[in-house]
Protein backbone atom coordinates (compact mmCIF):
# COMPACT_ATOMS: atom_id res chain seq x y z
CA UNK A 1 0.00 0.00 0.00
CA UNK A 2 2.73 2.37 0.90
CA UNK A 3 4.65 1.65 -2.22
CA UNK A 4 1.10 2.43 -3.92
CA UNK A 5 1.10 5.71 -2.22
CA UNK A 6 4.36 6.28 -3.32
CA UNK A 7 3.84 6.00 -6.99
CA UNK A 8 0.73 7.48 -6.88
CA UNK A 9 2.35 10.69 -5.39
CA UNK A 10 5.26 10.59 -7.69
CA UNK A 11 3.41 10.93 -10.61
CA UNK A 12 1.11 13.65 -9.67
CA UNK A 13 4.52 15.38 -8.99
CA UNK A 14 5.20 14.77 -12.38
CA UNK A 15 1.94 15.57 -13.99
CA UNK A 16 1.84 18.84 -12.05
CA UNK A 17 5.58 19.63 -13.54
CA UNK A 18 3.54 19.12 -17.06
CA UNK A 19 0.32 20.81 -16.30
CA UNK A 20 1.30 23.55 -18.62
CA UNK A 21 1.36 20.46 -21.67
CA UNK A 22 -2.05 19.56 -20.50
CA UNK A 23 -3.31 23.39 -21.41
CA UNK A 24 -1.56 23.37 -24.61
CA UNK A 25 -3.24 20.30 -25.93
CA UNK A 26 -6.66 20.99 -24.91
CA UNK A 27 -6.37 24.03 -26.68
CA UNK A 28 -5.13 22.20 -29.80
CA UNK A 29 -7.69 19.97 -29.40
CA UNK A 30 -10.64 23.01 -29.57
CA UNK A 31 -8.85 24.97 -31.85
CA UNK A 32 -8.34 22.02 -34.40
CA UNK A 33 -12.13 21.08 -34.43
CA UNK A 34 -12.98 25.02 -34.61
CA UNK A 35 -10.72 25.71 -37.54
CA UNK A 36 -11.48 22.75 -39.58
CA UNK A 37 -15.13 23.20 -40.39
CA UNK A 38 -17.36 26.31 -41.26
CA UNK A 39 -19.41 25.40 -38.18
CA UNK A 40 -17.01 24.23 -35.87
CA UNK A 41 -18.61 24.81 -32.34
CA UNK A 42 -22.41 24.86 -33.73
CA UNK A 43 -21.70 21.13 -34.17
CA UNK A 44 -21.71 20.62 -30.33
CA UNK A 45 -25.30 21.95 -30.43
CA UNK A 46 -26.52 21.09 -33.70
CA UNK A 47 -25.71 16.65 -33.35
CA UNK A 48 -27.12 16.14 -30.22
CA UNK A 49 -30.30 18.42 -30.68
CA UNK A 50 -30.74 16.39 -34.23
CA UNK A 51 -30.54 12.95 -31.69
CA UNK A 52 -32.95 14.38 -29.59
CA UNK A 53 -35.51 15.29 -31.93
CA UNK A 54 -35.79 12.20 -33.54
CA UNK A 55 -35.06 9.78 -30.62
CA UNK A 56 -37.81 11.84 -28.89
CA UNK A 57 -40.18 11.27 -31.55
CA UNK A 58 -39.48 7.14 -31.62
CA UNK A 59 -39.92 6.95 -28.30
CA UNK A 60 -42.08 9.38 -26.94
CA UNK A 61 -44.51 9.78 -29.78
CA UNK A 62 -44.20 6.24 -31.52
CA UNK A 63 -43.77 3.84 -28.90
CA UNK A 64 -45.15 6.34 -26.03
CA UNK A 65 -42.48 5.52 -23.26
CA UNK A 66 -43.52 6.96 -19.61
CA UNK A 67 -41.37 9.97 -18.65
CA UNK A 68 -42.13 11.38 -15.39
CA UNK A 69 -44.49 13.72 -16.46
CA UNK A 70 -42.37 16.00 -18.42
CA UNK A 71 -42.35 16.28 -22.24
CA UNK A 72 -40.28 13.06 -23.44
CA UNK A 73 -37.30 15.39 -25.06
CA UNK A 74 -36.56 17.11 -21.24
CA UNK A 75 -36.87 13.62 -20.13
CA UNK A 76 -34.10 12.34 -22.61
CA UNK A 77 -31.82 14.82 -23.02
CA UNK A 78 -30.92 15.05 -18.73
CA UNK A 79 -29.77 11.42 -19.82
CA UNK A 80 -28.89 11.61 -23.60
CA UNK A 81 -26.67 14.69 -22.75
CA UNK A 82 -23.91 12.97 -20.43
CA UNK A 83 -24.53 9.69 -21.66
CA UNK A 84 -22.94 11.17 -24.73
CA UNK A 85 -19.75 13.27 -22.65
CA UNK A 86 -18.97 9.69 -21.44
CA UNK A 87 -19.49 7.72 -24.86
CA UNK A 88 -17.73 10.36 -27.01
CA UNK A 89 -14.82 10.74 -24.56
CA UNK A 90 -14.16 6.78 -24.46
CA UNK A 91 -14.18 6.01 -27.86
CA UNK A 92 -12.22 9.05 -28.81
CA UNK A 93 -9.85 8.31 -26.26
CA UNK A 94 -9.13 5.14 -27.56
CA UNK A 95 -7.31 6.74 -30.50
CA UNK A 96 -5.24 9.21 -28.50
CA UNK A 97 -2.23 7.39 -28.08
CA UNK A 98 -2.30 5.65 -31.97
CA UNK A 99 -2.46 9.40 -32.73
CA UNK A 100 -0.13 11.05 -30.92
CA UNK A 101 2.71 8.05 -32.33
CA UNK A 102 5.33 10.44 -33.79
CA UNK A 103 5.77 12.07 -30.44
CA UNK A 104 5.38 8.81 -28.00
CA UNK A 105 8.62 7.23 -29.75
CA UNK A 106 10.65 10.66 -29.64
CA UNK A 107 9.94 12.34 -26.43
CA UNK A 108 9.55 11.72 -23.26
CA UNK A 109 5.96 13.43 -21.00
CA UNK A 110 3.78 11.40 -18.80
CA UNK A 111 1.45 10.00 -21.32
CA UNK A 112 -1.55 9.84 -19.89
CA UNK A 113 -1.74 13.43 -20.05
CA UNK A 114 -2.80 12.44 -23.65
CA UNK A 115 -5.96 10.92 -22.33
CA UNK A 116 -6.52 13.78 -19.48
CA UNK A 117 -6.40 16.55 -22.32
CA UNK A 118 -8.59 14.23 -24.55
CA UNK A 119 -11.10 13.92 -21.32
CA UNK A 120 -11.15 18.32 -20.54
CA UNK A 121 -11.25 18.74 -24.62
CA UNK A 122 -14.89 16.22 -24.57
CA UNK A 123 -15.85 17.85 -20.97
CA UNK A 124 -15.93 21.23 -22.63
CA UNK A 125 -18.09 19.91 -25.30
CA UNK A 126 -20.25 18.98 -22.71
CA UNK A 127 -20.54 21.80 -21.01
CA UNK A 128 -21.86 24.01 -24.20
CA UNK A 129 -24.15 21.29 -25.09
CA UNK A 130 -25.86 21.90 -21.49
CA UNK A 131 -27.30 24.84 -23.19
CA UNK A 132 -29.83 23.26 -25.14
CA UNK A 133 -30.83 21.66 -21.68
CA UNK A 134 -30.97 25.31 -20.37
CA UNK A 135 -32.95 26.83 -22.79
CA UNK A 136 -35.41 23.30 -22.90
CA UNK A 137 -35.34 24.45 -19.15
CA UNK A 138 -36.79 27.63 -19.61
CA UNK A 139 -39.08 26.92 -22.49
CA UNK A 140 -40.97 23.82 -20.66
CA UNK A 141 -40.83 26.16 -17.37
CA UNK A 142 -39.08 23.49 -15.42
CA UNK A 143 -38.61 25.23 -12.15
CA UNK A 144 -34.95 25.71 -10.54
CA UNK A 145 -34.30 23.45 -7.12
CA UNK A 146 -32.25 23.16 -4.66
CA UNK A 147 -31.09 19.82 -5.89
CA UNK A 148 -29.62 20.61 -8.89
CA UNK A 149 -26.53 21.45 -6.81
CA UNK A 150 -25.99 17.49 -7.18
CA UNK A 151 -25.34 17.87 -10.44
CA UNK A 152 -21.73 18.73 -9.74
CA UNK A 153 -20.46 15.85 -7.46
CA UNK A 154 -22.27 13.12 -9.77
CA UNK A 155 -20.76 15.45 -12.62
CA UNK A 156 -16.98 14.28 -10.95
CA UNK A 157 -18.23 10.79 -10.12
CA UNK A 158 -18.44 10.85 -13.91
CA UNK A 159 -15.37 11.97 -14.88
CA UNK A 160 -13.55 9.91 -12.57
CA UNK A 161 -15.72 6.70 -14.18
CA UNK A 162 -14.78 7.66 -17.56
CA UNK A 163 -11.42 9.02 -17.08
CA UNK A 164 -10.55 5.19 -15.66
CA UNK A 165 -11.96 3.49 -18.07
CA UNK A 166 -9.93 6.04 -20.53
CA UNK A 167 -7.14 5.27 -19.77
CA UNK A 168 -7.44 1.16 -20.06
CA UNK A 169 -8.85 1.73 -23.34
CA UNK A 170 -6.41 4.22 -24.84
CA UNK A 171 -3.79 1.58 -23.65
CA UNK A 172 -4.81 -1.59 -24.90
CA UNK A 173 -5.53 -0.22 -28.35
CA UNK A 174 -1.80 0.42 -28.94
CA UNK A 175 -1.62 -3.17 -28.75
CA UNK A 176 -4.59 -4.42 -30.74
CA UNK A 177 -6.10 -1.96 -33.07
CA UNK A 178 -9.36 -3.26 -33.15
CA UNK A 179 -10.10 -2.79 -29.55
CA UNK A 180 -11.58 0.47 -30.66
CA UNK A 181 -14.37 -0.90 -32.77
CA UNK A 182 -14.98 -3.35 -30.60
CA UNK A 183 -15.87 -0.37 -27.84
CA UNK A 184 -17.98 1.35 -30.14
CA UNK A 185 -20.04 -1.80 -30.01
CA UNK A 186 -20.01 -2.18 -26.59
CA UNK A 187 -20.99 1.13 -26.22
CA UNK A 188 -24.04 1.03 -28.46
CA UNK A 189 -25.16 -1.99 -25.85
CA UNK A 190 -23.91 0.07 -23.02
CA UNK A 191 -26.38 2.74 -23.62
CA UNK A 192 -29.52 0.22 -24.32
CA UNK A 193 -28.94 -1.67 -20.96
CA UNK A 194 -28.70 1.82 -19.37
CA UNK A 195 -31.76 4.20 -18.47
CA UNK A 196 -31.17 6.90 -21.43
CA UNK A 197 -34.51 6.60 -23.29
CA UNK A 198 -36.54 4.83 -20.29
CA UNK A 199 -37.22 5.47 -16.94
CA UNK A 200 -35.54 2.83 -14.36
CA UNK A 201 -39.07 2.08 -12.85
CA UNK A 202 -40.03 0.21 -16.18
CA UNK A 203 -37.09 -2.16 -15.33
CA UNK A 204 -38.67 -5.28 -13.75
CA UNK A 205 -37.55 -6.18 -9.77
CA UNK A 206 -35.44 -8.94 -10.55
CA UNK A 207 -33.56 -7.09 -12.87
CA UNK A 208 -32.94 -4.18 -10.77
CA UNK A 209 -29.64 -5.54 -9.23
CA UNK A 210 -28.00 -5.02 -13.12
CA UNK A 211 -28.32 -1.65 -12.78
CA UNK A 212 -26.50 -1.13 -9.59
CA UNK A 213 -23.08 -2.04 -10.98
CA UNK A 214 -23.73 0.17 -13.62
CA UNK A 215 -22.10 3.48 -12.77
CA UNK A 216 -23.59 4.66 -15.50
CA UNK A 217 -26.90 3.77 -14.98
CA UNK A 218 -26.77 5.01 -11.51
CA UNK A 219 -25.37 8.48 -12.86
CA UNK A 220 -27.68 8.62 -15.48
CA UNK A 221 -30.64 7.96 -13.58
CA UNK A 222 -29.01 10.50 -10.47
CA UNK A 223 -29.04 13.10 -13.01
CA UNK A 224 -32.79 12.38 -13.58
CA UNK A 225 -33.62 12.74 -9.80
CA UNK A 226 -32.02 15.89 -9.29
CA UNK A 227 -33.30 17.88 -12.96
CA UNK A 228 -36.39 16.40 -12.87
CA UNK A 229 -37.32 14.32 -9.92
CA UNK A 230 -36.78 17.34 -7.42
CA UNK A 231 -35.33 14.88 -4.62
CA UNK A 232 -32.08 14.00 -3.60
CA UNK A 233 -30.11 11.42 -5.64
CA UNK A 234 -29.71 7.62 -4.29
CA UNK A 235 -26.98 8.07 -2.14
CA UNK A 236 -26.47 4.29 -1.35
CA UNK A 237 -25.75 4.08 -5.28
CA UNK A 238 -24.50 6.98 -5.98
CA UNK A 239 -21.84 5.54 -3.21
CA UNK A 240 -21.34 2.36 -4.29
CA UNK A 241 -21.01 3.99 -8.47
CA UNK A 242 -18.50 6.45 -6.69
CA UNK A 243 -16.09 3.33 -5.18
CA UNK A 244 -16.79 1.57 -8.55
CA UNK A 245 -15.16 4.78 -10.26
CA UNK A 246 -12.46 5.43 -7.86
CA UNK A 247 -11.45 1.52 -8.16
CA UNK A 248 -11.99 1.90 -12.02
CA UNK A 249 -9.57 4.73 -11.85
CA UNK A 250 -6.72 3.90 -9.81
CA UNK A 251 -6.60 0.07 -11.90
CA UNK A 252 -6.79 1.75 -14.96
CA UNK A 253 -3.84 4.31 -13.70
CA UNK A 254 -1.84 1.24 -12.67
CA UNK A 255 -2.25 -0.80 -15.94
CA UNK A 256 -1.46 2.36 -17.92
CA UNK A 257 1.70 3.25 -16.24
CA UNK A 258 3.02 -0.64 -16.30
CA UNK A 259 2.23 -0.30 -20.28
CA UNK A 260 3.57 3.26 -20.21
CA UNK A 261 7.22 1.82 -21.36
CA UNK A 262 6.29 -0.37 -23.92
CA UNK A 263 4.08 2.12 -25.73
CA UNK A 264 7.25 3.37 -28.22
CA UNK A 265 7.84 0.52 -28.81
CA UNK A 266 4.44 -0.85 -30.48
CA UNK A 267 2.83 1.91 -31.36
CA UNK B 1 28.05 13.90 -3.90
CA UNK B 2 29.00 15.34 -6.99
CA UNK B 3 28.39 12.80 -10.18
CA UNK B 4 31.12 13.68 -12.40
CA UNK B 5 29.96 11.60 -15.15
CA UNK B 6 26.32 12.80 -16.94
CA UNK B 7 25.35 9.57 -18.40
CA UNK B 8 26.48 5.92 -17.28
CA UNK B 9 24.90 2.90 -19.43
CA UNK B 10 25.63 -0.45 -17.49
CA UNK B 11 25.05 -3.58 -19.63
CA UNK B 12 22.13 -2.25 -21.59
CA UNK B 13 20.05 -5.25 -23.64
CA UNK B 14 16.86 -4.38 -25.55
CA UNK B 15 14.66 -7.28 -26.21
CA UNK B 16 11.79 -6.43 -28.92
CA UNK B 17 9.28 -8.71 -28.09
CA UNK B 18 6.25 -8.01 -30.30
CA UNK B 19 2.97 -9.07 -31.06
CA UNK B 20 2.45 -10.83 -34.54
CA UNK B 21 -0.92 -10.18 -34.57
CA UNK B 22 -1.64 -6.39 -34.67
CA UNK B 23 -5.57 -6.92 -34.42
CA UNK B 24 -7.46 -8.49 -31.34
CA UNK B 25 -9.28 -10.35 -34.14
CA UNK B 26 -5.89 -12.11 -35.44
CA UNK B 27 -5.01 -12.66 -31.66
CA UNK B 28 -7.78 -14.19 -30.34
CA UNK B 29 -7.72 -17.55 -32.93
CA UNK B 30 -3.60 -17.44 -33.11
CA UNK B 31 -4.11 -17.76 -29.35
CA UNK B 32 -6.65 -21.28 -29.96
CA UNK B 33 -4.68 -22.78 -32.17
CA UNK B 34 -1.37 -22.67 -30.73
CA UNK B 35 0.47 -20.14 -33.38
CA UNK B 36 3.24 -17.66 -31.89
CA UNK B 37 1.89 -14.85 -30.69
CA UNK B 38 5.20 -12.88 -30.47
CA UNK B 39 8.49 -12.74 -31.81
CA UNK B 40 11.61 -11.58 -30.64
CA UNK B 41 14.46 -9.69 -31.67
CA UNK B 42 17.82 -8.24 -29.76
CA UNK B 43 18.61 -4.92 -30.59
CA UNK B 44 20.93 -3.76 -28.21
CA UNK B 45 23.01 -6.35 -26.07
CA UNK B 46 25.34 -5.79 -23.48
CA UNK B 47 26.09 -1.87 -24.00
CA UNK B 48 28.51 0.08 -21.73
CA UNK B 49 29.62 3.41 -21.56
CA UNK B 50 29.84 6.57 -19.39
CA UNK B 51 29.77 10.17 -21.06
CA UNK B 52 31.62 12.79 -18.05
CA UNK B 53 30.35 16.28 -17.98
CA UNK B 54 31.10 18.59 -20.96
CA UNK B 55 32.01 15.66 -22.96
CA UNK B 56 30.28 14.30 -26.35
CA UNK B 57 29.42 11.18 -27.56
CA UNK B 58 29.01 9.93 -31.34
CA UNK B 59 27.00 6.85 -31.99
CA UNK B 60 28.62 4.77 -35.04
CA UNK B 61 27.24 1.88 -36.66
CA UNK B 62 25.15 0.73 -39.88
CA UNK B 63 22.05 1.66 -40.35
CA UNK B 64 19.39 -1.14 -38.56
CA UNK B 65 22.51 -1.31 -36.15
CA UNK B 66 20.38 -0.27 -32.76
CA UNK B 67 21.23 3.43 -32.83
CA UNK B 68 18.06 4.97 -32.19
CA UNK B 69 17.31 2.46 -29.83
CA UNK B 70 19.77 3.50 -27.97
CA UNK B 71 18.69 7.18 -28.85
CA UNK B 72 15.43 6.55 -27.47
CA UNK B 73 16.86 5.05 -24.31
CA UNK B 74 18.67 7.69 -23.55
CA UNK B 75 15.92 9.94 -23.79
CA UNK B 76 14.04 7.72 -21.79
CA UNK B 77 10.97 6.84 -24.82
CA UNK B 78 11.52 3.16 -23.92
CA UNK B 79 13.15 1.28 -21.12
CA UNK B 80 15.88 -0.99 -21.54
CA UNK B 81 14.99 -4.87 -21.27
CA UNK B 82 18.14 -5.19 -18.97
CA UNK B 83 20.76 -3.35 -17.74
CA UNK B 84 20.55 0.45 -16.04
CA UNK B 85 20.82 3.72 -17.57
CA UNK B 86 21.65 6.90 -15.73
CA UNK B 87 20.81 10.38 -16.98
CA UNK B 88 22.08 13.34 -14.67
CA UNK B 89 20.30 15.81 -16.80
CA UNK B 90 17.26 17.07 -18.76
CA UNK B 91 17.52 15.73 -22.30
CA UNK B 92 16.32 17.05 -25.33
CA UNK B 93 15.72 15.30 -28.29
CA UNK B 94 16.78 17.00 -31.87
CA UNK B 95 15.01 13.77 -33.43
CA UNK B 96 12.81 14.01 -36.02
CA UNK B 97 12.06 17.80 -35.88
CA UNK B 98 8.38 19.16 -36.06
CA UNK B 99 6.92 15.94 -34.41
CA UNK B 100 4.72 17.96 -31.90
CA UNK B 101 3.61 20.21 -34.78
CA UNK B 102 0.01 20.02 -35.37
CA UNK B 103 -0.35 21.39 -39.27
CA UNK B 104 -3.67 23.30 -38.47
CA UNK B 105 -2.32 25.81 -35.64
CA UNK B 106 -0.72 28.82 -36.58
CA UNK B 107 3.14 29.05 -36.05
CA UNK B 108 2.89 30.81 -32.76
CA UNK B 109 0.78 28.38 -31.05
CA UNK B 110 2.75 25.38 -32.19
CA UNK B 111 6.01 27.47 -30.66
CA UNK B 112 3.95 27.22 -27.23
CA UNK B 113 2.70 23.34 -27.78
CA UNK B 114 5.91 22.16 -28.75
CA UNK B 115 7.69 24.33 -26.14
CA UNK B 116 5.55 22.70 -23.35
CA UNK B 117 6.07 19.13 -24.66
CA UNK B 118 9.95 19.89 -24.36
CA UNK B 119 8.86 20.76 -20.53
CA UNK B 120 9.47 24.90 -21.38
CA UNK B 121 7.26 26.83 -18.66
CA UNK B 122 5.09 29.43 -20.55
CA UNK B 123 6.65 32.04 -18.85
CA UNK B 124 10.13 31.26 -19.56
CA UNK B 125 8.88 30.99 -23.45
CA UNK B 126 7.25 34.43 -23.70
CA UNK B 127 11.20 35.33 -22.89
CA UNK B 128 12.45 32.80 -25.66
CA UNK B 129 9.79 33.69 -28.33
CA UNK B 130 11.40 36.39 -29.88
CA UNK B 131 14.71 34.89 -29.84
CA UNK B 132 13.02 31.69 -31.39
CA UNK B 133 11.19 33.54 -34.48
CA UNK B 134 14.36 35.53 -34.94
CA UNK B 135 16.48 32.40 -35.69
CA UNK B 136 14.18 30.87 -37.48
CA UNK B 137 13.73 33.78 -39.83
CA UNK B 138 9.85 33.81 -39.86
CA UNK B 139 8.56 36.69 -38.39
CA UNK B 140 5.76 37.52 -41.02
CA UNK B 141 4.57 33.96 -40.82
CA UNK B 142 3.82 33.12 -37.67
CA UNK B 143 -0.02 33.98 -37.45
CA UNK B 144 -0.03 31.53 -40.65
CA UNK B 145 -1.19 27.44 -39.49
CA UNK B 146 1.84 25.75 -39.63
CA UNK B 147 0.05 23.54 -42.94
CA UNK B 148 0.87 26.43 -45.17
CA UNK B 149 4.71 26.85 -44.66
CA UNK B 150 7.26 25.40 -46.86
CA UNK B 151 9.18 22.09 -45.73
CA UNK B 152 12.32 24.28 -45.15
CA UNK B 153 10.07 26.67 -43.17
CA UNK B 154 9.04 23.75 -40.94
CA UNK B 155 12.24 22.77 -40.16
CA UNK B 156 13.32 25.97 -39.28
CA UNK B 157 10.82 26.84 -36.90
CA UNK B 158 11.04 23.17 -35.17
CA UNK B 159 15.14 23.59 -35.31
CA UNK B 160 14.12 27.25 -33.31
CA UNK B 161 12.24 25.77 -30.79
CA UNK B 162 14.42 23.06 -30.07
CA UNK B 163 17.70 24.92 -29.05
CA UNK B 164 15.75 27.73 -27.55
CA UNK B 165 17.05 26.76 -24.40
CA UNK B 166 20.58 25.76 -23.39
CA UNK B 167 19.29 21.52 -22.79
CA UNK B 168 21.79 19.80 -20.18
CA UNK B 169 22.18 17.05 -22.91
CA UNK B 170 21.18 17.52 -27.04
CA UNK B 171 20.22 14.41 -28.77
CA UNK B 172 21.08 14.75 -32.67
CA UNK B 173 19.89 12.10 -35.08
CA UNK B 174 21.16 13.21 -38.47
CA UNK B 175 19.54 16.23 -38.67
CA UNK B 176 21.69 18.53 -39.57
CA UNK B 177 20.25 18.61 -43.23
CA UNK B 178 18.01 21.95 -42.19
CA UNK B 179 17.30 24.35 -44.14
CA UNK B 180 19.84 26.09 -46.71
CA UNK B 181 23.55 26.15 -46.50
CA UNK B 182 23.57 29.38 -44.71
CA UNK B 183 20.43 28.02 -42.01
CA UNK B 184 22.69 24.88 -41.31
CA UNK B 185 25.76 26.74 -40.65
CA UNK B 186 23.75 28.95 -37.94
CA UNK B 187 22.22 25.46 -36.46
CA UNK B 188 25.80 24.15 -36.26
CA UNK B 189 27.29 27.06 -34.26
CA UNK B 190 24.69 27.04 -32.17
CA UNK B 191 25.48 23.85 -31.40
CA UNK B 192 28.83 24.69 -30.87
CA UNK B 193 27.65 27.33 -28.39
CA UNK B 194 26.05 25.40 -26.36
CA UNK B 195 28.89 23.06 -26.20
CA UNK B 196 31.43 25.40 -25.12
CA UNK B 197 28.48 26.29 -22.35
CA UNK B 198 28.56 22.61 -20.99
CA UNK B 199 26.21 20.36 -23.17
CA UNK B 200 26.64 17.16 -23.55
CA UNK B 201 25.95 16.30 -27.46
CA UNK B 202 24.86 13.17 -28.32
CA UNK B 203 25.55 12.49 -32.51
CA UNK B 204 23.96 9.85 -34.49
CA UNK B 205 25.67 11.10 -37.96
CA UNK B 206 27.57 9.48 -41.09
CA UNK B 207 29.39 12.48 -41.83
CA UNK B 208 33.30 12.01 -40.49
CA UNK B 209 33.64 15.76 -40.15
CA UNK B 210 30.88 16.48 -37.86
CA UNK B 211 31.74 13.79 -35.59
CA UNK B 212 35.57 14.71 -35.67
CA UNK B 213 34.52 18.38 -35.18
CA UNK B 214 31.77 17.45 -32.00
CA UNK B 215 32.68 14.77 -30.35
CA UNK B 216 35.72 13.10 -27.45
CA UNK B 217 33.91 9.84 -27.44
CA UNK B 218 32.69 7.46 -29.91
CA UNK B 219 30.40 4.22 -29.55
CA UNK B 220 30.53 2.21 -32.50
CA UNK B 221 27.86 -1.01 -32.16
CA UNK B 222 26.77 -3.55 -34.99
CA UNK B 223 23.85 -5.50 -35.13
CA UNK B 224 23.24 -4.36 -31.73
CA UNK B 225 27.01 -5.84 -30.04
CA UNK B 226 29.36 -3.35 -28.33
CA UNK B 227 32.28 -3.08 -30.65
CA UNK B 228 34.37 -0.46 -28.89
CA UNK B 229 33.92 2.19 -26.63
CA UNK B 230 36.79 5.21 -26.02
CA UNK B 231 38.63 7.84 -28.57
CA UNK B 232 36.31 9.45 -31.18
CA UNK B 233 39.30 8.68 -33.73
CA UNK B 234 39.91 4.85 -33.01
CA UNK B 235 36.15 4.93 -32.58
CA UNK B 236 35.87 6.27 -36.75
CA UNK B 237 38.90 3.55 -37.54
CA UNK B 238 37.42 0.21 -36.50
CA UNK B 239 33.90 1.76 -38.02
CA UNK B 240 35.84 2.14 -41.34
CA UNK B 241 37.36 -1.36 -40.84
CA UNK B 242 33.86 -2.81 -40.87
Amino acid sequence: MAILYKKFSENLKLFWEFRELLKNLVKREIAQRYKQSILGYAWIILNPLFQLVVMSFVFGVILKVSSLNVPFIIFLSVALLPWNFFATSLSTSSGVLVNSSSLITKIYFPREILVYANMFAKLIDFALSLLILIVFFLIFKIPFTIYFFWFIPILIVQIIFTTGLSLITSAFNLFYRDIQYLLNLILILWMYLTPVMYPVELIPNKYRFIFKFNPMAVIVNAYRQILLGKSEPNLGSLSIALFISIFIFIFGFFIFKKLEGKFADYV
Amino acid sequence: MSNDFIIKAENLHKLYSLNKQRTFKEFLPALFSGAETKYSFHALNGINFEIKKGESLAILGRNGSGKSTLLKIIAGVTKPSDGKITVNGKVFPLIELGAGFHPELTGKENVYLNGSILGIKEKEMDKLYNQIVSFAELEQFMHEPVKHYSSGMYMRLAFAVAVAKIPNILLVDEILAVGDLRFQKKCLSRIKEFQNQGTTLIIVSHSRKTIEDYCQKGLLINNGNQLYFGEVKKALEKYAQI
